[in-house]
């Protein structure tokens, strides 16, 4: 469990929205679950549940993309960076007992707090992807933010939906990547390996 | 409200070509339509709708005999077969595959922004739409746009590349989505250089290499 009042408070939240989902869970559960005053808990988040509900919603997303950013941290190569990400993320998201609990009892009270973090979360992929882009060799014309910003959206839907493709098959995610996301942004060199 | 919101098919390639509705269905419709733009869907009442429309409830509940959920599916329906037209209409017009999808991405975004009702509901009632886009919705969502939307792309493709018909298909649905939730700082899908850049900078690419070798893996 983290060390840090706050963090400890949001990852206390985030178990109890799986155990009793977001409309039952209070500021007591919360408190409990982490092993705190409820005094503390209001000196943190002192506009109460609303507050500690939005706020656990964002930091389980921001969660969930710092354990994707350790995963694919040791990629050899950009597209095999791309390819272990749309995995890994795909994985979790299928695993994620919270979400997928919530997801299902109570997605009218979730969509709006995901949609709600979705332009943080993208910026924060773009600019992650077109950090990586910039020390790659980019076809002419193409710009590192750019590309950056179609490869997290593209990146996002994926994770989102699979739609006909197989994520969980490696083939698959290998052609998504390979032939398709990143032709346009690589040299075809970089994409052979 | 979310039950007729669930029977409604957002792209559905089985549907039956729209029967033309009496006018005094179509007259009702239609005032719904205005107040739903105006009020949203759940403070619209029958009653205003009848008033609206200058007819009776009776002849309101003779048209729409299930009430306001069957009220508000048959304008759904239509407007969704509308909406699908469209977009249809504007892949037939282009002459190859960029012009396609830039086209159908560009009337698609324009209908929606211009659509008051839609507009009305997905800045004050987003719930409504949550049987489309969650997240295994929204998996469906590209599914059925692959099956409409696919086959009339299939001519810009070479015979043996028909299959990636579908897939260009879903790929404009992805990039739909990404641009209707998450708006771009300068982009907008309802600006057709903006579209035409993005499609060609971003989507041809990939259906080029495959033209070029049939023989994908």
């Amino acid at each position: 469990m983290p060390d840090e009042p706050r963090d400890r408070i949001l990852a206390a939240t985030v178990v109890c929205l799986g155990r009793y989902g977001i409309a039952k869970t209070t500021v007591d559960d919360a408190a409990r679950e982490a092993g705190l005053a409820r005094a503390t808990v209001y000196r943190y988040f002192p506009d109460g549940k609303e507050q500690l509900i939005a706020e656990s919603i964002t930091w389980a997303v921001a969660q969930f993309f710092r354990e994707l950013a350790v995963a694919v941290a040791d990629a050899p190569d950009f597209p095999t960076l791309v390819e272990q990400a749309l995995t890994h993320a795909h994985r979790a998201v299928a695993e994620h007992v919270v979400l997928q609990k919530v997801l299902e009892t109570e997605p009218e009270r979730l969509l709006p707090q995901l949609t709600q973090s979705a332009p943080q979360v993208q910026a924060v992929l773009r600019d992650f992807l077109a950090a990586k882009l910039r020390d790659e060799d980019l076809l002419p014309g193409i710009d590192a933010l750019e590309a950056g910003d179609w490869l997290a959206r593209m990146g996002l839907s994926f994770i989102l939906a699979e739609g006909r493709w197989d994520l969980t098959d490696p083939e698959s995610v290998r052609r998504l990547v390979r032939t398709e996301l990143l032709v346009s942004i690589l040299q075809p060199a970089a994409l052979t390996g | 409200m979310t039950a007729p919101a669930a029977e409604l098919r957002l792209v559905d390639a089985d549907a039956p070509a729209p029967k033309p509705g009496s006018d005094v269905e179509d007259r009702i419709l239609d005032a719904a339509l205005v107040l739903v733009a105006r009020w949203g869907v759940a403070k619209t009442a029958l009653g205003d709708i009848a008033k609206a429309a200058g007819c009776s409830r009776a002849t309101l509940y003779r048209a729409f005999p299930g009430g306001k959920q069957h009220l508000f599916l048959a304008l759904g329906t239509r407007e969704l077969a509308t909406y699908r037209r469209g977009i249809l209409d504007a892949i037939d017009a282009a002459d190859e595959l960029g012009d396609a999808l830039t086209r159908a991405l560009v009337v698609a975004a324009r209908l929606l922004h211009d659509h008051d009702a839609a507009q009305f509901i997905l800045e004050h009632e987003p719930e409504l739409l949550l049987p489309f886009l969650g997240f295994h919705q929204v998996d469906l969502l590209y599914r059925e746009t692959a099956t409409a939307f696919g086959p009339r792309l299939e001519r810009f493709l070479p015979a043996e590349q028909a299959d990636r018909a579908a897939w260009a298909a879903e790929w404009a649905a992805r990039l739909f989505i990404t641009y209707l939730f998450n708006p771009h700082e300068r982009r907008d899908l309802a600006v057709i250089d903006d579209t035409r850049t993005m499609v060609h900078t971003f989507v041809l690419p990939a259906f080029a290499l495959a033209t070029a070798s049939p023989r994908t893996p």
